[in-house]
């Protein structure tokens, strides 16, 4: 009985360490993964000349990895809420979807044509993608990761941005000049004149803000009056970005970035960047602004609290990141 | 003999395909050259041949950079626009000099792509500005 009893004693307090190791594991599990989504700023390159995205960690300004994606990859744009980053693949007629907690590729979505940029409504449920040679916007159900419907827009349908404040898609016709707004249903809002071959676009609040390549300037549109008006920047302006209401501006054959002071209607600085300088995005925790240098396979870091040039990174032959490219 | 097939399969597709979408055109190459940056770098400013195809554009001393586009219409390619940098070398007495041309293939429409008007009509056309201009370029300056 005695020896039955110290068995027993013994067998409780096995299967209390057994649970405590149990709780501790489910901890370190839970604290490991709530760190990485709350602390870690990645940025995605896609690396248009070797069919791959290149992942640089912004906190320690160093690349993390490497990934194999479609054939030149151009456009992305990132789901922030469900950490996916979806690639364009003008090659393969694809998108690569990844899952930016592990950086791994988890499927390829079939478009059938040749995806130039993308964006996402802000429930993250659908993707909108703009085909350009058959002047298309497919939707992508995320769910269902594949194309659920397509609609006809204008001509060479270019850069696209969602408006969170009017659940508008408001995308570019670079042959037409012109910008087009529609709403969550696809209905045609209003199609509005811009400078000569509009592109990158981006657009919050009541603005949409448009890069006119050849007449290096950027267009503000007000989305509540039509009204619209222009402020110059470099040579070839490619895409632009909003914080703080100071723009940031890509001028593609100068090799800079124009920043500007939307208030005052100044231009507050203008830095030179890698070799031609195409796309943009902030990440807003960690005050920096990084730009995607086709030219010199690299992205140039800037802190947007001093506006100085913080760190040239190589990355992959012909950097683009056509859209939002950085995991805040 | 099936692994090399499947290969040649594999570059086949992916040319093809690769001539599919809106892809800007890349070609880059670089010399070296017996002068100092610059020596080079002035030489570079005064030479009249690349004048001959390319219109400056803008220049910049401090990097030592010329921006140029395009004048000649009937090539095949189109959207030129390139830069002539020079860099250092080795040694004081050496530099490198390197030519970066970003242009499109002429047909911008969808697919099938008619010949003479595609991505590798456009590459090797650009090429053949590129290797000689810059093989010209040096003999000038190391002549001098």
């Amino acid at each position: 009985m005695v020896k039955q009893k110290k068995i027993s004693i013994f067998n409780l307090k096995n299967s209390n360490i057994f649970i405590l190791t149990f709780f501790l594991i489910i901890l370190y599990f839970y604290f490991s993964y709530n760190f990485k989504i709350d602390h870690t700023s990645k940025a995605y390159i896609t690396n248009q000349g070797d069919n791959t995205v290149s992942i640089v960690d912004l906190e320690t300004l160093k690349k993390l990895k490497t990934l194999e994606v479609g054939v030149a990859p151009l456009g992305i744009t990132i789901l922030q809420k469900k950490k996916l980053v979806f690639v364009g693949n003008v090659g393969t007629d694809d998108i690569s979807v990844i899952d930016a907690v592990n950086d791994r590729l988890i499927t390829t979505i079939k478009l059938g044509t040749a995806p130039l940029s993308l964006t996402s409504n802000f429930e993250e449920t659908e993707v909108y993608v703009t085909d350009w040679f058959k002047n298309n916007v497919l939707t992508v159900s995320v769910d269902e990761m594949r194309v659920t419907s397509s609609q006809n827009v204008g001509i060479t349908p270019s850069g696209i941005a969602y408006n969170e404040k009017y659940q508008y898609q408001v995308i570019t016709n670079r042959d037409a000049n012109t910008l087009e707004i529609y709403d969550k249903d696809h209905n045609l809002v209003k199609k509005i004149e811009t400078g000569n071959h509009p592109f990158g676009v981006y657009s919050e609040g009541n603005f949409a803000y448009v890069a006119n390549v050849y007449d290096d300037s950027v267009s503000i549109i007000n989305l509540v009056d039509w009204s619209k008006h222009e402020f110059l920047v470099g040579a070839h302006p490619y895409n632009v970005r909003v914080n703080n209401k100071v723009a940031y501006v890509t001028n593609t054959i100068d090799d800079t970035i124009t920043i500007y002071d939307l208030d005052s209607k100044k231009t507050i600085k203008t830095l030179d960047t890698g070799e031609t300088p195409e796309n943009l995005d902030l990440s807003i925790k960690l005050n920096l602004l990084v730009v995607t240098n086709w030219g010199s396979d690299s992205i140039s870091i800037f802190d947007t609290q001093n506006f100085k040039h913080i760190k040239e990174i190589k990355t992959g032959a012909q950097s683009r990141s056509f859209g939002d490219f950085i995991l805040q | 003999m099936k692994k090399i097939i499947f290969t040649l399969l594999a570059i086949i597709f992916s040319t093809s395909a690769l001539s599919h979408g809106p892809t800007p055109q890349k070609v880059q190459e670089s010399v070296t050259i017996a002068a100092s940056p610059e020596k080079t770098w002035d030489a570079l400013k005064n030479y009249s041949e690349f004048n001959k195809i390319m219109k400056v554009r803008s220049f910049k001393d401090k990097t030592m950079k010329i921006k140029y586009e395009l004048i000649k219409t009937d090539v095949p390619f189109s959207d030129y626009n390139a830069q002539i940098r020079v860099k250092k070398g080795a040694n004081d007495n050496e530099s490198i000099v390197q030519w970066t041309a970003r242009f499109y293939r002429t047909y911008k429409l969808n697919p099938p792509i008619p010949e003479g008007q595609d991505d590798a009509t456009a590459v090797a056309a650009v090429n053949k500005i590129v290797g000689p201009g810059l093989a010209g370029f040096k003999k000038s300056v190391e002549s001098k």
